[in-house]
């Protein structure tokens, strides 16, 4: 079968957000066609990867490493794809192969809080969104619908109709948790697309806790399920398709984007429309890669700000022992969290944030610490049982405001095919680290609620990063200010899209997914409405799903 | 996955492509209505799984038009609502009887035995007129018609139906055995009835009819196999006990046993579920009792082989062969099937995921049905229970199917238990098909040359008799 060259719809980036853009496209009968930078790879091969990797906590080691689309890797040591400007590190970690990222996130799928759209005219601190939560709820209803999302209804966000399934049965650590720290704090279930029964022919969770690196049975929505969902409406993926340059018209439209194979043969795709869908690192790149004289600051960058308002979700974090046995390690990797503190007043002077506890098994970081140690023999088997069972963990998952100098611009350091590699330039401001402070009195109180002893706080001023890349891409109605407008379509070419974490204007205190796969449903709409009569069946279907 | 081979029944069953067509999108038991003989006769269509394969993908329940794939062309299921126009809203008792009992329709013509007329004719009256009220009073019409069957010739003439009946349809109705329980008598009205197990449990002669003297002795439906459940305690089910084949028929497993899969598990999630407990019973009092029939190959009950084997320590911190077909056993066992099986494949703690040693999936010496569940996977469609396990037609190749199935049965199962790539491939593309259109013509090519023949001899018998008679003087 020879590769098209041409399409009516062309999406860069095989990701959830690129794939189920295809996918409504391909179902409303239009040819597209999806570009991916990396190859495919086979979910029993990352498993079976992942059990014999001598690096169990580094989730991108089972992952393949492709030349021609290189992806930045830290472990054993950085790799250097993704250059550091400073002065803060930014150690993003995303995944080059058809599906995209989400082959190793823990499913997390929160809608946003309503006042996350309003921080400027309510907290004056970083920019109103172009649209309200209340225009979102449909779109993050569908979304949730297509992935199968469940979750507790406290956690802020506010909807018209019930998740699509009850939420996974409760991990035993999950449950002291609640109970001890009742009533000082509500711990609920995370909002997560995660099946807790059969959903859309992929099975349940069975507990395998390795939702990342790889959740072995299907039981968490990829980006993967999506590109298998675009395939089977007729989208075409080709894969190690490296895209390098995107070429406007003289009118100012795109007619078409470059790619290298492996081989660096280039090839030239056309299209009538084109969804830019390669993430908040790669599709700045290439925008940015992309410039010519009459676009000498790349495409689609009238105001200067692609690449800008980078932004991500830091955290700081307390390990401790708690006084009974935990066992962390049964059930999902991240089922609960206190969401209390995602909105409030007290934005005005420092950042909100959501306190995460993991579920991730103990077993592997008490070995390394125990051997570290230098501790051995029966000490060993004593001392790993009991910390294993008891060893818990609280982080906090913190809002950083939108600042333009924190940026992804071109390094002049190019990879194997001779392309500039991404730079990241990266501080986190003292409004995120006062939120920072705040949650640490919430940290020790929790310690004490839960007889915690050996108490270790992260390094003061170190902070984790969460791969919840946001921004670069920003929405907003002013063409001057931002690069995409309320529907993600590029303020200065009137047929490329943006569609993924990047068009979010704030990042809020959640993980970034679900809102960009809504939005990204929003923008398909807007590209090609459906026939009211589907739009009404849908939300008819959706409304008796949910009586 | 279809509803083909258990349905397809008598003519087709054995040469029946099953994953050619789709899912049943069933729903449960229709509402139940008030009078109790239309409560009574809804039982009874549930376990005879009417609906099963009246209901097309997506379809209105029993609304007919599911495809039911075989050699000689898609045979689609009627519409049995009481529509008048579409299906049997203006059949008499009379009419209902004959077709459900006899294979002949309305019309006079004759239904094709995807059918299982041949053991529905085990129907007491009274059932008959119970099923008669609850088709036309506790279902709802639907004015749709299916796509009609439009077989190839010699096929297309029902009229051939007729011979065939008279050669292997036994239309007299269930009679009681004095010398055997109550229990025992209702168990076997079931079993050979309504809940047809022999439709696919017993093997056919090469007229595609049941071997009364092999029954329920195991026959392959060209892609799943349904084993032997004879008592016999090697090649049958002869060491489960009642409560075990009770268990099995109402949840689809018999711990350390076996679990339904493929066209069992549909069985069990559309209809012996549905049963009361005293049915269930009464239909493993009576397999229990029927003729154990044992296969000299056979040196261990399919259940009883196998124990925890683990086999990793030569995999961990080596990469995996760049060609997946070269991936080993234990490779592929750690890949696919450990995740749920567990390291050593005894399964979860609570037995939820099964065990794979102690297990009828991998004690077969007819590795059929290991190579179809991991293909295929389980999926139950109406009792919400979904997913059972994944299939992974998607992601094993067929090399890789039939080194991972020889590693499952030589180190779970049954050690003499081969899987082949050929088998995978077929199996994989449908099930081994015969061309029953051509041999059918064949055949009746030969029998014209035959008939032709005679009549010639004949002729010419008459015309020498005739020629001695004229050619003889004249008294």
């Amino acid at each position: 079968m020879s590769t098209p060259t041409s399409a009516d719809v062309v999406v860069i980036g095989s990701g959830i957000c690129g794939a189920l853009a295809a996918c409504r496209l391909a179902q409303q009968g239009l040819s597209v066609l999806i570009l991916e930078a990396g190859p495919r790879i086979d979910r029993g091969r990352i498993v079976a990867a992942f059990r014999n990797s001598t690096r169990r906590g580094d989730w991108m080691s089972p992952y393949p490493f492709s030349p021609w689309a290189p992806q930045p890797e830290y472990k054993p040591r950085d790799n250097g794809y993704l250059v550091q400007a400073g002065p803060y590190p930014y150690p993003a970690e995303y995944i080059r192969v058809v599906g995209g990222t989400t082959w190793h996130w823990a499913a997390q799928a929160w809608r946003l809080v309503p006042n996350d759209v309003r921080i400027k005219s309510l907290y004056d601190v970083g920019v109103d969104w172009p649209i309200t939560y209340d225009e979102l709820d449909a779109w993050y209803q569908e979304a949730e619908e297509i992935l199968g999302v469940a979750g507790a209804d406290n956690t802020g966000s506010p909807r018209k109709h019930p998740f699509p399934m009850q939420p996974v049965a409760e991990p035993w650590s999950m449950r002291r948790f609640r109970e001890r720290l009742a009533p000082a704090y509500a711990v609920v279930a995370n909002t997560v697309a995660r099946n807790s029964r059969s959903y859309d022919g992929r099975p349940a969770c069975v507990g395998n806790n390795s939702c990342q690196p790889i959740c072995p049975v299907n039981a968490q929505y990829l980006g993967i399920n999506a590109v298998d969902s675009a395939e089977a409406a007729g989208a075409k993926v080709v894969p190690n398709a490296v895209v390098y340059r995107i070429e406007a018209d003289a009118k100012g439209r795109i007619a078409a984007v470059h790619y290298y194979d492996p081989d660096k043969q280039s090839h030239r795709v056309t299209g009538k429309e084109f969804i830019l869908a390669a993430n908040g690192i790669e599709s700045p790149k290439l925008l940015l890669l992309s410039a010519t004289d009459k676009y000498p600051n790349g495409l689609a960058n009238r105001s200067g700000m692609v690449g800008r308002n980078l932004m991500d979700h830091p955290s700081s974090s307390l390990t401790f022992y708690a006084d009974e046995e935990l066992w962390l390690g049964r059930g999902p990797q991240s089922p609960s969290s206190i969401n209390t503190m995602r909105d409030g007043a007290f934005r005005a002077q420092h950042a909100a944030y959501r306190l995460d506890f993991t579920n991730i098994s103990q077993v592997n970081a008490v070995t390394e610490d125990l051997i570290r140690e230098g501790v051995y023999g029966p000490a060993f088997k004593q001392q790993l049982r009991w910390r294993a069972a008891r060893q818990c963990n609280v982080k906090n998952v913190l809002e950083v405001l939108p600042h333009p100098e924190n940026r992804i611009t071109l390094s002049s350091e190019k990879d194997a095919l001779g392309i500039p590699k991404p730079e990241a330039h990266y501080s986190i401001d003292e409004y995120t680290r006062r939120g920072a402070d705040v949650s640490h009195n919430d940290f020790a109180k929790i310690a004490q609620l839960m007889g915690g002893t050996g108490l270790r706080y992260s390094l003061d001023g170190q902070f984790a990063n969460n791969q919840h890349i946001t921004g670069t891409l920003g929405m907003g109605n002013d063409p001057t200010k931002f690069v995409t407008d309320g529907f993600g379509r590029s303020h200065d070419h009137e047929n490329l899209f943006c569609c993924g974490t990047g068009v979010m204007p704030t990042a809020a205190t959640m993980n970034s997914t679900l809102t960009a796969v809504a939005l990204a449903l929003r923008t398909v709409e807007h590209m090609h409405p459906r026939q009211a009569t589907t739009k009404e069946s849908v939300a008819r279907a959706a409304a008796e799903t949910s009586a | 996955m279809s509803r083909g081979p258990r349905a397809a029944g008598i003519l087709l069953a054995a040469l029946v492509a099953l994953a050619a067509t789709q899912a049943v999108a069933a729903t449960g038991p229709a509402p139940a209505s008030s009078s109790a003989e239309v409560q009574r006769g809804h039982y009874l269509a549930v376990a005879g799984d009417c609906e099963a394969c009246h209901t097309a993908p997506g379809g209105k329940p029993l609304a007919g038009g599911l495809p039911i794939a075989t050699p000689v062309g898609p045979i689609f299921s009627t519409n049995i609502t009481p529509s008048k126009q579409d299906g049997i809203g203006d059949y008499s008792l009379q009419q209902f009887s004959d077709a459900v009992r006899k294979g002949v329709r309305g019309d006079g013509k004759h239904l094709y035995p995807a059918m299982p007329y041949t053991a529905y004719a085990q129907l007491t009256d009274a059932d008959v007129r119970a099923m008669y009220a609850y088709f036309m009073h506790g279902v709802q019409p639907v004015d749709s018609r299916p796509t009609q069957t439009h077989l190839p010739f010699p096929f297309n003439i029902r009229l051939s139906m007729a011979a065939w009946n008279l050669l292997f349809l036994d239309d007299k109705p269930f009679k009681p055995d004095p010398g055997q329980s109550v229990e025992w008598n209702r168990g076997a009205y079931l079993a050979r009835g309504l809940t047809h197990c022999s439709t696919c449990h017993t093997p056919r002669n090469f007229m595609m009819a049941e071997k009364p003297s092999h029954a329920l002795a195991g026959a392959s439906l060209g892609t799943w196999f349904a084993p032997n459940i004879t008592p016999d305690p090697e090649s049958g089910i002869g060491n489960w006990t009642q409560q075990d084949i009770v268990d099995y028929l109402k949840t689809g497993s018999a711990p350390g046993k076996g679990q339904a899969a493929g066209p069992m598990a549909e069985a069990v999630d559309h209809s012996l579920r549905h049963l009361s407990d005293a049915d269930l019973s009464a239909i493993a009092v009576y397999l229990k009792s029927i003729p154990a029939r044992h296969d000299s190959n056979d040196t261990r009950a399919a259940d009883a082989w196998g124990k925890p084997y683990a086999d990793f320590a030569g995999l961990r911190g080596k990469a995996l062969p760049k060609d997946p077909d070269q991936m080993t056993g234990p490779q592929l066992y750690d890949a696919y099937c450990a995740t749920c099986h567990q390291d050593r494949g005894q399964g979860s703690f609570d037995g939820g995921l099964p065990p794979l040693f102690h297990n009828t999936a991998t004690g077969h010496r007819n590795t059929d049905n290991l190579v179809m569940v991991m293909l295929d996977g389980i999926a139950w469609r109406t009792d919400g229970s979904g997913v059972h396990m994944p299939g992974f037609a998607q992601e094993l190749s067929d090399q890789q199917i039939a080194t991972l199935g020889n590693y499952l049965t030589q180190h779970f199962g049954n050690p003499a238990a081969m899987v082949t790539v050929d088998q995978v491939r077929t199996l994989r593309a449908g099930g081994a098909s015969a061309n029953l259109v051509l041999l059918v013509r064949v055949l009746m090519a030969i029998v014209l040359v035959i008939v032709i023949a005679i009549i010639v001899a004949i002729v010419r018998m008459i015309a020498r008799r005739r020629h001695r008679t004229t050619s003889q003087p004249a008294p």
